[in-house]
Order: C-alpha cells, then structure tokens, then sequence
C-alpha cells in the first residue's frame, strides 16, 4: 500500500450544511466521545442583518491536521505526533494532560478527556483502515463534509478544490490546515 | 443482564431522583429498603467501548440490516454489534430514505435503546395516578387484568366506550386490527394534529393523501413553512440541499427566518395565516395572464372555469393588503413559476400554516400545480411512492364487527370529510368531559402520547379524570404512561420485529439488532395476547413475529432469512406504461372544482377566509421543529438532549425591547389556556408580531429523568381550534402575551 503517499483532508461546503448535528452525534457515537464532549461543531455565524434582510451561516469543523501543526510543536512528552499521511493523533499513554497543546490550536480543537489525557478527532483513522470514511463525513444529511486523498488529483476533494473557489481557517497562523472550505 | 432491583409485587416509587422502595413484596413486608436504590437494571448497558480504551472497535459481531424508527421517516440502517450490545448505527446506502445517510436522531439511537429510564416490565398503578407509585407484575397478571378491563367496559358500556389512540408505525395495523375487532369507532392518531388539511385537500383535489415530489428535474420550488432543514425528512432534505446547490430557485413563505430559510433564494416573511391570499393571488395571475397548461386543464381537471371565475377578485394589490407580501413580488413569482414549470412545484407541505384557512391553502396550492401541468415530469407532482399493498401476503382473520355507534370525534356526523381512519383526534376530549353522546370509560393509547401531544394539556389531563382505565403501550415512562392506570413495555425498535415496510419498489425488514431489554416486548406480541384473551385469536392468525413476515412473504418467494441477511428485497420490476393519467376522484381528473366539498357545504372553489389576529398586546405562537428532536419523543434521548436540553421563546428585538426582555431572561408565555414560564431568545429572525417555540418539552413525567421539566410545553398554552371540513387543528391561531417573569 501506498500509504506514504496519501495525504488526507476535508472538503466542507458551507452552503450544503444544515446545522442539523448528525456529525456531532456520529462522531460521539463512534468514538465513545464523553458525555459533554465533542470532537467536532458547527460554527454559526448569524443570524446576521436586520428583519427581513437576514443572512446565517454554518461552518462545521474538526480538527484540521495541520501540516504545520503548533500542538505538535509544543507537545513536551512527544504524545502528539504528525503520520506520514498527514494525520495528527495522540498517543494517549504518552499524554501528561498538561495542555499546552489545547493552549497552541488556534481552532480549539482538542479537549481534556475525562480519563485526564487530551483528546480530538483522528480523522477516524480506525474507519480509514478499514475503508471507510470517517463517521461524520458518511452521515453527513446535506452532503457539506467531503474526505478523501489531496495528493489524489482524481479524489472528489482535490477535484472540488480544483474547481470551487476555497479557504482555510486562519490561514495567516501558518499551519497549514487540511480543511478546505468552500463557501 | 440480570441484577433486578425490583421484583414482581413489589410497589415502589419511579421518582426523577430516586426510585425508592415504598414497600416490598408480601412476602418481605418489614424489611422496607431506606435511601437509594439504584433502579438501572443494566447498570453496565451502554454503548460498549472496544477493549483498548483509546481504539473504536473495527471488527463486529455482526452487522444488521433494519429500520430507524426515531421518526416515521423510517431510514434504512446498518446496526454494528460488538459484545452483544449495539455499538453504532450507520445509514444503510440501499434505503430510498437514507441513502447511507442518518440525521441526528437516527445517529442517536442508541441513547434511547440504553435509556436508563426505559420501561423494563409490566406495572399497574400502585397510588395515584401520576403519583409515580407503580407495583411491578407479571406479563400475564397485567394482560388478563387489561383485557378483563377491556371486557367489562365491553359488556357494561359497549365496545364504544373505550377510547383508542396511536402514532404512524408499522406495528399500527396490528393495534388497529385490535380496536376494529374489539369493536370500537373510537380512534385517533397523529394525523390531525398534523396534516389533515394538507391531505383532505390532496385526497379531494387529486384522489390521493400526499402527491410525491420530483426533485431530480425541479427548477423552481415554492414551500409554505416547510422547514426540511430542521423538520427533516432525511431523503427528502438531501433532495433539497442538491437542489439548492444546483441552484434551483427556492421560495419559502414562513414568518421565521428558519434554517431553511437562510438557504433557500427568497425568504418571504408572510404573516402568518394568509398563505392562502399569497396562493390565491398568484392563481390569479397565472389565469388572467393566461400563464397555465391549457392542454393539460383540458385533459385531466375538472372545474377550471369555476376557479377562474372564483378568484377574479384576487389580485396581487388585493393579497398585499393581507399577506404583507408586495403586489410585485407575488406577481413575479407567479411568473417565473410559469416560466419554471412544469419542471416546478408548490410544496404541499404538513402544518402549513397552521390556520383553520389551512385547507382552502392547500387547495390552492394543489390548483395551481395542477393548472401548471406539474404532473409526472421530471421536478413535478407524481402518484409518489406509496406504503400500501405491495404485493405482500395478508394475515387470514374474519370481517370486523360493524361499530355503529356515533364516534366521539364527530367523524363523520360532524367532519362528513374527513374519513375514519384519519379521525379529529382533539375534538375527543370534549365529548368525553361532557359524556355526550355517551360516556367514555376507557383509553388505549399505543406509542401516542394525547397529555403532550394534544393541545390544551389541562383539558386532557381533565378527561383523563373521567376515565374508569387508562392503559399504555411505549418504551418510555411518558406523561401518558405517567398518568395511566397500566403501562405495558413496548421493546424499542432496535430489539423487535414489526410487520415489513414498503418503500417504492422495496420491501424493507424491521428485526431485532439484540435481545429486548428487561421484559419488554414487540407490538405484534402484546396485541396478539391481548386479542386472544379477548377471545378474537381469529383476527391475530400468526404464532410469532417471524411467522408473521414469513406470512407477508410467502407471494413474493423469498425466504426471512434471505430478507433478514439483505434487510431489503426488490421484487422483479414489472413494466408500467404510465399512458393514461387517472385519479381517484368522483370524475376521475383533478378536480378543481369540488362536488364533495359542495354537497357538504364547503366552498368547492377556493375562497378566501380571513384568519384571526391576535390584539395589539399579544403575538402569534407559532411553532415548529429542530433537527435534534422528533415531537415530544427524544427529550430523554441523553445525546439529543445534550445537543437541544430546553426548548426557548423566539421574541423579535423590538417588542422585546419594548418589554424589558433581554436575552435569556426568563418570561411568561399566556394564553387563554394556561401560562408557562421559559427562556427568551430576542432575535431578529422572526417577524414582530410573532413568537415561537420547539413543541414537545416541558414533561410531566418523573420516569423520564433527563426530560422532566426541562423547558416548557407548547400543549399548555396551545388552545384547540378544528377545521370543519378537514378537522386539522390550527396551532398557530392561539395569540399570546409576553412578559417578564
């Protein structure tokens, strides 16, 4: 397998996300996410305007697997580490729970566990390996969550980035973040 | 398993905070338990985490095809089983409904699989009723005591005297089967509480409840408060959204800037109850301008002439003065529909806009698709996908007794249009208070919930006081079940097998993913004993829920287990030429002109109505769903709740500011039903003149521990108005005032 090669990332179409949650529960389900806890969102930006000239948006999210990623940087136990596929994961039995990484993520993607180590999304990595994609993505209702391979020119997400104008979160922090957003 | 605290005989109390012993079994009395006593009887029954703590499991006992029931969508789904418990719950990619899709409630249907508060074992009331003191019996004690009841009501009363009410389920025909062969014409359901304007008008107009939708050629969609972003319909809200994306022009007339509305190309703030001036208006246009499909009006509708002439007075200039929607804006409309058809459609839409005008609405809308031709073509109306027949094999039983008695909804001597398997649900009660025209004694309620459903939750909680036995079949310790005399434990629909489910093409299978909890049983079991003891085991000819698909199956030759391994079957296709368009009604065509409507002195064109409005000190209630939520059924679903705990009033900025109320500061709602007391949200996404909550919060019941009196009911404050002629209630005609609590 060609795993070295593969570099995984979203593909959010805001305009196709209803605020309906699925993921969020998808996601809780899947990875037995604590009670009050959750490892993704959906950002609202809204409502905007006065009656009746209204706008509303949202803007789901995850932890973006940074390229450059600062909680790595700052991790002193060496518990979060960057795989060659581009995913960022915690090793949780190396975690010391001090939370310098939570305090370096600019998109405050991570949180305390409740068994003490600090937790976030893998890009269900588990699912991956077993060919699917991740929970949040397969129930997605309104279709807004993409994944897949960047470094795959015929993947849907590097076809949707070849053709839609997009942005990423932050961009000006430099860390390279792998979801890309088309609005 | 194992580990039940709580034995049989023994009384105890089902409290929010404990569940406490008040005395034991006869056979222990002296030994009363103190303090707490933890109820769970799985304390370890939640989703499982795989073995290594940190790693979701990959590998599953067994994978299994069934059908989400968290709304009556009824999704396909793939349940993951690790260790005997289901782990996890993915759309099934070969259901119509899902397309390997779940929504929120769906995802979250193990929450209501595990709920601590899940009814377990059959009690009778051990104190008053909503005391919350049950004794726990036995299957049998508590099915011979029901059907004793139901037999001496039969003989004292007549069969007339019990009062049955259920939800849309697959499990319903079953329940039915037992009220009709008990011999009851008292039944109602959801429905009018729901749609029943939307589907009297279609069954009217077009022969049929609910025309279905073609979204795969649409151009221009125009919907009347349906919501499809939070009121989600999961296969049709996909539609929705990729119509959204292709760039459809989607219309949405709602007097709340929704989710949907922030998606949609034109959000028109309408006032509330005048949708029907919007429609009238616009086929107004349409005929005067001549924009219509003269070649279709001539072939399949009757009755054009009579609605050109009706809606003559109706101009665009006319409907602004009552619709606050500009002259211009609804004459372009008008056209770019026209242009847009008939690859275009008008929603038909559930509620609507919950007005007792609702029905002439609908039937506008219903004209105007029909004028426009949106008939079978690509983005138009269709006969749809229907759930009735199939091809399935029928359950032997004999002809039902003939129930002659008035029913105590008015079905049909005072709703001559409404037919009787849709019934007037809300209008029961006032018969039954009254005793006129004859005295309820009991009320069967399966899966339905009349004390959060109906409006007016003192009136019913009132009937519910005349009662001699209240009896309920749920999952959960409802405000129904609450204040019932049995509750009997329905297995959820992870745990059970229901008769088959058909969807366009396909037939569907509902099977147990893991063994019910506790004693809870199927549907199909507890109405089967429930029959025999009745001594009507001639109408429940199967010995078990198996031998009752493998009965449903037998013409279609596949086996149960070849269903139970696919969870689907799509029998050969036979090819149908859809040559000749024919409707079942009296004429056969569309009928724009109604005889029926006529005969029974409605207006058999549409005609304006003017709805009431509220007095200057008081707003519109207007309600509607979330996403998270389905009805008042998943306030204790612990992932639900967590996403959505407490329902809040949608106040526009302005009066608010007028009132003193800031954002979260606690008001009082008040109707001429009740008050009740809940957050407020100041927004500017509502019109000024209107309020709005989440119905299905604010629990009386102490069984359910996550939802009880959490926010606050809607059906408090809701008061009770019926269509004549469709017996829908309108809702949104109840007005309220607003203050600081």
């Amino acid at each position: 397998m060609a795993e070295n090669k593969r570099r995984w990332g979203f593909v959010i179409e805001v305009k196709r996300c209803i605020d309906c949650k699925a993921c969020m529960v998808a996601c809780k389900v899947e990875n037995a996410v604590p009670h009050d806890k959750h490892r993704n969102w959906i950002g609202r930006i809204g409502p905007t305007g006065t009656f009746p000239t209204l706008g509303m948006k949202f803007e789901p999210g995850n932890c973006m697997h940074c390229d450059n990623p600062p909680c790595e940087r700052v991790c002193p136990t060496g518990a979060t580490y960057r795989r060659e596929d581009g995913i960022v994961l915690v090793e949780y039995d190396k975690c010391i729970g001090c939370r310098y990484c939570m305090q370096a993520c600019p998109y405050d993607a991570r949180f305390v566990h409740t068994e003490g180590y600090i937790d976030k999304c893998t890009f269900c990595v588990h699912r991956l390996d077993a060919g699917q994609p991740p929970a949040c993505v397969e129930t997605c209702v309104g279709g807004s969550r993409h994944f897949g391979d960047l470094n795959d020119p015929t993947s849907e997400v590097s076809k949707l980035l070849a053709t839609r104008d997009h942005y990423v979160v932050y961009e000006e922090a430099g860390t390279g973040p792998k979801i890309f957003y088309i609005s | 398993m194992g580990d039940h605290e709580i034995q049989v005989g023994d009384t105890f109390h089902w409290d929010v905070s404990r569940r406490q012993f008040l005395a034991m079994s006869a056979a222990a009395v002296g030994t009363l338990a103190v303090g707490a006593i933890p109820f769970t009887q799985n304390s370890n029954a939640k989703p499982v985490r795989a073995q290594n703590s940190h790693t979701p499991p990959t590998k599953f006992d067994r994978e299994v095809y069934t059908l989400c029931e968290q709304c009556v969508w009824r999704c396909g789904l793939r349940a993951k089983v690790v260790n005997g418990k289901v782990y996890k719950l993915d759309g099934n990619a070969n259901h119509p409904h899902s397309n390997g899709m779940l929504c929120p409630r769906g995802q979250a249907g193990i929450a209501s699989l595990y709920d601590p508060d899940r009814l377990q074992f059959p009690m009778v009331r051990g104190g008053d009723r909503g005391s919350g003191i049950w004794k726990r019996v036995t299957w049998k004690e508590a099915l011979d005591y029901v059907a004793g009841k139901l037999q001496a009501i039969k003989q004292n009363f007549g069969a007339e005297a019990m009062v049955f009410s259920s939800t849309h389920n697959l499990s319903q025909v079953q329940f039915e089967n037992l009220l009709r062969a008990y011999g009851s014409p008292n039944y109602g359901t959801q429905r009018s509480l729901c749609f029943n304007g939307m589907i009297i008008a279609n069954l009217l107009t077009f022969g049929m409840q609910e025309p279905g939708r073609d979204y795969s050629g649409v151009k221009y969609i125009i919907y009347s408060g349906r919501n499809l972003a939070e009121a989600i319909s999961n296969s049709e809200t996909q539609d929705l959204i990729a119509a959204i994306d292709r760039g459809v022009r989607v219309v949405l007339l709602d007097p709340r800037f929704t989710k949907t509305a922030s998606k949609a190309t034109e959000w028109l703030p309408i006032k509330p109850g005048t949708d029907l001036a919007f429609y009238l208006a616009m086929l107004h246009v349409l005929i005067t301008e001549g924009l219509y499909d003269k070649e279709f009006v001539k072939e399949h509708t009757k009755g054009f002439d009579d609605v050109a002439k009706a809606v003559k007075p109706y101009t665009p200039e006319w409907a602004a003065s009552k619709c606050e929607i500009p002259a211009a804006t609804i004459r372009r409309i008008a056209r770019e529909f026209a242009l847009a058809s008939p690859h275009a459609f008008i929603h038909p839409g559930w509620r609507t806009s919950n007005f007792v005008n609702q029905f002439q609405a609908e039937r506008t809308m219903g004209i105007i698709n029909a004028i426009s031709g949106n008939w079978n073509q690509p983005g138009g109306f269709s006969a749809g996908a229907g759930e009735e027949g199939g091809g399935l094999g029928a359950i032997p039983q004999p002809p039902y007794p003939r129930a002659s008695a008035l029913r105590l909804d008015g079905v049909p001597w005072k709703y001559p249009l409404v037919p009787l398997e849709i019934g007037v649900y809300q209008e029961m009660r006032d018969a039954i208070l009254e005793g006129k025209p004859y005295p309820a004694r009991g009320w069967f309620v399966h899966r339905q919930n009349p004390v959060a459903s109906l409006p007016e939750r003192k009136k019913t909680l009132q009937a519910f006081s005349k009662l001699d036995f209240i009896v309920t079949v749920d999952t959960t310790m409802n405000d129904t079940a609450w204040f019932s005399d049995v509750v009997l434990p329905e297995a959820t629909y992870l745990e059970r097998y229901d008769p088959l489910a058909l969807v366009g093409d396909g037939v569907f299978i509902r099977q147990p993913v893991v063994p019910a909890l506790g004693e809870s049983k199927s549907a199909l079991w507890i109405f089967k004993e429930l029959g025999t003891r009745l001594g009507l085991q001639d109408y429940f000819q199967y010995k078990d829920e198996e031998d009752y698909i493998r009965q449903q199956l037998k013409p279609l030759g596949i086996s149960l287990e070849e269903l139970k391994a696919k969870g689907h079957y799509r029998p050969p296709t036979k090819s149908e030429a859809h040559a000749e368009l024919k409707f079942n009604t009296p004429s056969g065509k569309i009928e724009l002109y109604s005889d029926s409507l006529a005969k029974n002195n409605f207006a058999p064109v549409p005609v304006w109505q003017e709805p009431p409005a509220p007095p200057a000190d008081q707003f519109y209630l207007l309600t509607g769903k979330v996403a998270q939520h389905t009805q008042f059924g998943t306030q204790n679903n612990k992932l639900l709740h967590e996403l959505f705990p407490e329902n809040v009033v949608w106040i526009h900025t302005k009066p608010a500011a007028e009132r003193g109320i800031k954002n979260g500061d606690w008001v009082y709602v008040e109707s001429a039903a009740g008050k009740i007391k809940i957050k407020a949200y100041v927004t500017e996404a509502i019109r000024p003149d209107c309020t709005y909550t989440t119905p299905g919060f604010g629990h009386l019941s102490k069984g359910n521990r996550v939802s009880y009196a959490q926010g606050a009911s809607d059906s408090e404050i809701h008061l009770t108005y019926t269509d004549p002629a469709s017996g829908g209630q309108a809702l949104s005609q109840t007005f309220v005032k607003v203050y600081k609590a």
